[in-house]
């Protein structure tokens, strides 16, 4: 599902690199750590895969097409194939819950029938169903999270990449967060999660890839965070 | 990919209405802009409606009447062949004179159907030797005084100094039109950037959910558009007035009994107006598409 072939990435005036010589192979289904200090290239990474970045050297296969080969305009196509979810949510604080999740329908010209009918499905998945048309600065940490997840999620993507999902948030809702995850790549979704909560990865013992100075210093299934 | 029009509609009406003072502003700027521009182009076009008839050197044109007789006629001829104040002389016959008329009211068919070229004054446009107002009008007072003359209308120093006059003011209205167009360029720029400022998070979500490139640019331009077309208007409801009072101050020019009601008509007003919306609207678009594609491209 995911492939980086002998990937460098240096950002301009850096001297350091973000991303050196990285070489990974990802399945599709698979739930993957990437841990690791700040600044070791974790969320260098998760930006390449969605082409918000693109590699000095190396390939990037993402879905068997070699992203770094891709013409601009089909960008938009691979971005859709891709959900993402952040730190710091990035809803929109003028939209209600199910506002923010209609609109990645709605900016990708689905048609409304479809946006009436998906919303409210993923908002019940995401167990926010009883608060649709709440603003996000009504929510806590943990329910906008969760509305985050439903935007990425609601056009069923083959991948979904998470920077520090549970960065914001207290272990309890992290907890619940993650159990969301885990029933997302139990869906067959391809989960990526950049980390750094030790006691997720170890609780969840799932693959681990270790960062250290842009370099991929531990790749092991059923791993723990070290 | 399918943009909805519901979409675009809301999407850009947010954009205006969602900074009513910086819309208001470009919207205002454009408009004194346009207007300028298009008092410019009214001002030179009833400058060259006027020289359609005095044009080159003629000073002044005797009208004769339409029932004068071939003798009446070959009287007049003779005495300007004669003067030797006059240089030449031509001969505009009751068709030429229907050819200028009909050119005059082109889009007035109704005023065409009216004139029996039979009716019309035949008349001679005369190129005096020297430009002496005075001589210019003892020769015409004589020939007034000649049978089957109606009247002699003479190019006057005034005519001349108008003519001068609303070249330069047009000159000068189409430089200050073009640096006011300047303006409201750079405001139009500005206002699409804060436009694109005030919008990044939506358009950052945009970009990561797969909005195309062009899902998220066209509510934007089509803003910049609806900028220069909303200043348009306002510049040719301001030319429309502008054009009836000039008609109204001409009308009370005595010289010009024959201009007065087609100095300016309605027709040419509108190709005015038209070039005024075209210029609105590539402006605003222009503009639009030069700050999304410096901020959004990048």
């Amino acid at each position: 599902m995911i492939k980086l072939e002998n990937v460098t990435k240096t950002y301009p005036q850096q001297v350091q690199h973000a991303l050196v010589h990285a070489s990974v192979d990802i399945n599709k289904g698979e739930f993957v750590f990437l841990v690791g200090p700040s600044g070791s290239g974790k969320s260098t990474f998760l930006r390449l895969l969605n082409k918000q970045e693109e590699p000095d050297e190396g390939q990037i296969y993402v879905a068997g097409k070699d992203i770094g080969q891709m013409s601009s305009w089909k960008v938009p196509m691979l971005r859709r194939n891709i959900g993402a979810i952040f730190q710091d949510f990035k809803l929109l604080p003028t939209k209600t819950v199910a506002e923010n999740v209609a609109f990645a329908l709605e900016v990708i010209g689905r048609p409304r029938s479809v946006i009436r009918a998906q919303v409210p499905a993923i908002c019940d998945l995401v167990g926010l169903a009883d608060k649709m048309s709440k603003y996000p600065d009504q929510l806590s940490g943990g329910e906008q999270q969760r509305v985050s997840i439903a935007r990425a999620f609601v056009n069923r993507p083959l991948i979904l990449l998470a920077d520090e999902p549970t960065g914001n948030l207290d272990p309890q809702t992290s907890i619940g967060i993650m159990r969301l995850l885990d029933r997302i790549n139990k869906t067959g979704t391809t989960v990526v999660m950049a980390s750094h909560d030790r006691g997720i990865v170890d609780t969840m013992r799932r693959r681990v890839i270790e960062l250290a100075d842009g370099q991929i210093i531990r790749d092991e299934a059923r791993g723990v965070y070290e | 990919m399918a943009i909805r029009i519901d979409y675009l509609a809301k999407e850009t009406g947010n954009n205006l209405v969602r900074n009513p003072t910086l819309t208001a502003a470009t919207v205002l700027t454009v408009s004194v802009s346009l207007a300028l521009l298009g008092t410019a182009l009214l001002i030179s076009e009833g400058v060259s409606n006027l020289e359609t008839h005095f044009k080159g050197d003629v000073e002044f044109i005797v009208w004769m009447d339409p029932s004068a007789t071939d003798e009446n006629v070959e009287v007049v001829r003779n005495f300007l062949d004669d003067s030797e104040a006059v240089r030449s002389q031509e001969w505009i016959d009751k068709e030429a004179t229907f050819e200028q008329f009909q050119e005059f009211f082109a889009d007035r068919p109704e005023i065409l159907d009216l004139v029996d070229p039979d009716q019309l004054p035949p008349s001679f446009a005369v190129v005096p030797e020297f430009p002496d107002l005075a001589l210019i009008r003892a020769i015409g007072a004589d020939i007034e005084a000649f049978p089957g003359v109606s009247g002699v209308d003479y190019e006057e120093e005034f005519i001349k100094q108008l003519n001068t006059l609303s070249s330069r003011l047009s000159r000068i209205m189409i430089i200050a039109a073009l640096l006011s167009a300047v303006a409201s360029a750079l405001l139009m720029y500005n206002t699409i950037r804060t436009g694109l400022f005030a919008r990044r998070r939506e358009i950052e979500v945009m970009r990561l959910v797969g909005a195309t490139k062009w899902f998220i640019r066209i509510p934007f331009m089509l803003e910049g558009l609806l900028q220069g077309v909303i200043g348009a208007i306002f510049a040719a409801i301001a030319v429309f007035g502008l054009n009836k009072a000039i008609a109204s101050s001409l009308a009370e020019m005595r010289d010009f009994q024959l201009f007065q009601n087609f100095a300016l008509p309605n027709g040419e007003v509108l190709e005015v107006v038209v070039i005024i919306g075209v210029a609105g609207a590539v402006l605003g678009f222009v503009m639009a598409g030069v700050a999304v594609t410096k901020y959004l491209d990048a």
